[in-house]
């Protein structure tokens, strides 16, 4: 991302307050790419868990589960798996969602940026993804 | 710090005694208001002043990496800690039942065996340094809850200080971009002005 301001044509002065706005763009700009990365290997998160929940739908309910905590399985019943996995479920899903929350208030914060920025300087700044 | 230097010598008249700095220390960069005024009070050349300028990103990108590599070190930590975390919360739930917990474990690269454990109330915490301890359950949660906590809020502290050090890679390198294009005008101009 290239935020260099090129005033040769331009020739618009930057204030104290344009570079405040600038930084504040670079920086929400980095924050959303970091929760794209946290939101997309969460959501992968939640698909396993929900295969896993269908999977357990089939198996006998006296069946044990080897089912993995910390670095090693430990054997226990179909209904604690499933206990397990939905709590771990539903933080997933909390996450999912206050990570969406955050998205869309910096693609809020970001368009509002965006709008200021050029309609000071044009064609003299680049604030798209490359 | 060699980083506050390029703030602390810029000849400006705005530029205060007392250096600005985030919560950790790390020194807050100049903003240049106006170039013009900025470069008459500098008796440097322009080149010198795009040369510090310079100097100074690549300090503050020498930084970054050092945070980055605290990053990196921090995000494998802490879901090493929150695991082994869910063992002792298990164990807890389990510490009642005469039940034994059956499981199969680790012992090396695909090689896995079986054991039977006995209800237990104490657990062997590996502190590092070749050193472990014994708890009991409930200690060994408080334990790693805390450091669970602690190493969060350094990650925290961490990404604030990546943000923050962004910010004042962003201002010098607009600082550079200003002073090298009304170098550039300055120059143009003073071209046109002795042909004439």
């Amino acid at each position: 991302m290239r935020m260099l301001n090129q005033d040769e044509e331009a020739d618009v002065e930057v204030t104290w307050e344009d570079q405040q706005k600038i930084n504040s763009f670079s920086k929400l700009n980095a924050k959303y790419s970091d929760f794209e990365l946290n939101y997309e290997s969460k959501k992968q998160e939640k698909e396993y868990l929900d295969d896993l929940t269908e999977e357990l739908e089939l198996a006998d309910e006296d069946d044990r589960i080897k089912y993995k905590i910390g670095e090693a399985f430990i054997s226990i019943s179909v209904e604690q798996a499933q206990q397990r996995i939905e709590k771990d479920k539903e933080i997933l899903i909390q996450e999912l969602e206050q990570i969406q929350n955050e998205m869309n208030s910096i693609n809020e914060q970001m368009s509002q940026l965006k709008v200021h920025l050029y309609g000071k300087f044009g064609k003299a700044i680049n604030l798209e993804k490359e | 710090m060699s980083e506050t230097r390029q703030a602390t010598d810029k000849p400006n008249s705005s530029a205060e005694a007392v250096l600005e700095t985030n919560p950790r220390g790390i020194p807050k960069v100049q903003f240049v208001e106006n170039v013009e005024e900025f470069i008459s009070k500098s008796s440097a050349p322009v080149e010198v002043t795009l040369g510090k300028f310079q100097e100074t990103v690549a300090k503050y990108k020498f930084m970054e990496i050092n945070f980055l590599n605290r990053k990196k070190g921090l995000e494998l930590k802490i879901p090493e800690i929150s695991k082994t975390l869910t063992v002792v919360e298990y164990l807890v739930s389990k510490q009642d039942s005469d039940e034994p917990i059956e499981t199969t474990f680790e012992l090396n690269d695909t090689l896995w065996a079986n054991a039977t454990i006995k209800s237990t109330k104490t657990v062997n915490l590996w502190l590092g340094a070749n050193v472990m301890l014994e708890y009991t359950l409930q200690e060994a949660k408080e334990l790693l809850e805390n450091k669970l906590d602690t190493n969060q809020n350094a990650l925290k502290n961490v990404l604030e200080d990546l943000e923050f050090l962004r910010e004042q890679v962003t201002t010098m390198e607009v600082n550079i971009a200003r002073v090298y294009n009304w170098d550039v005008k300055r120059r143009r101009t003073l071209k046109t002005t002795s042909t004439v």
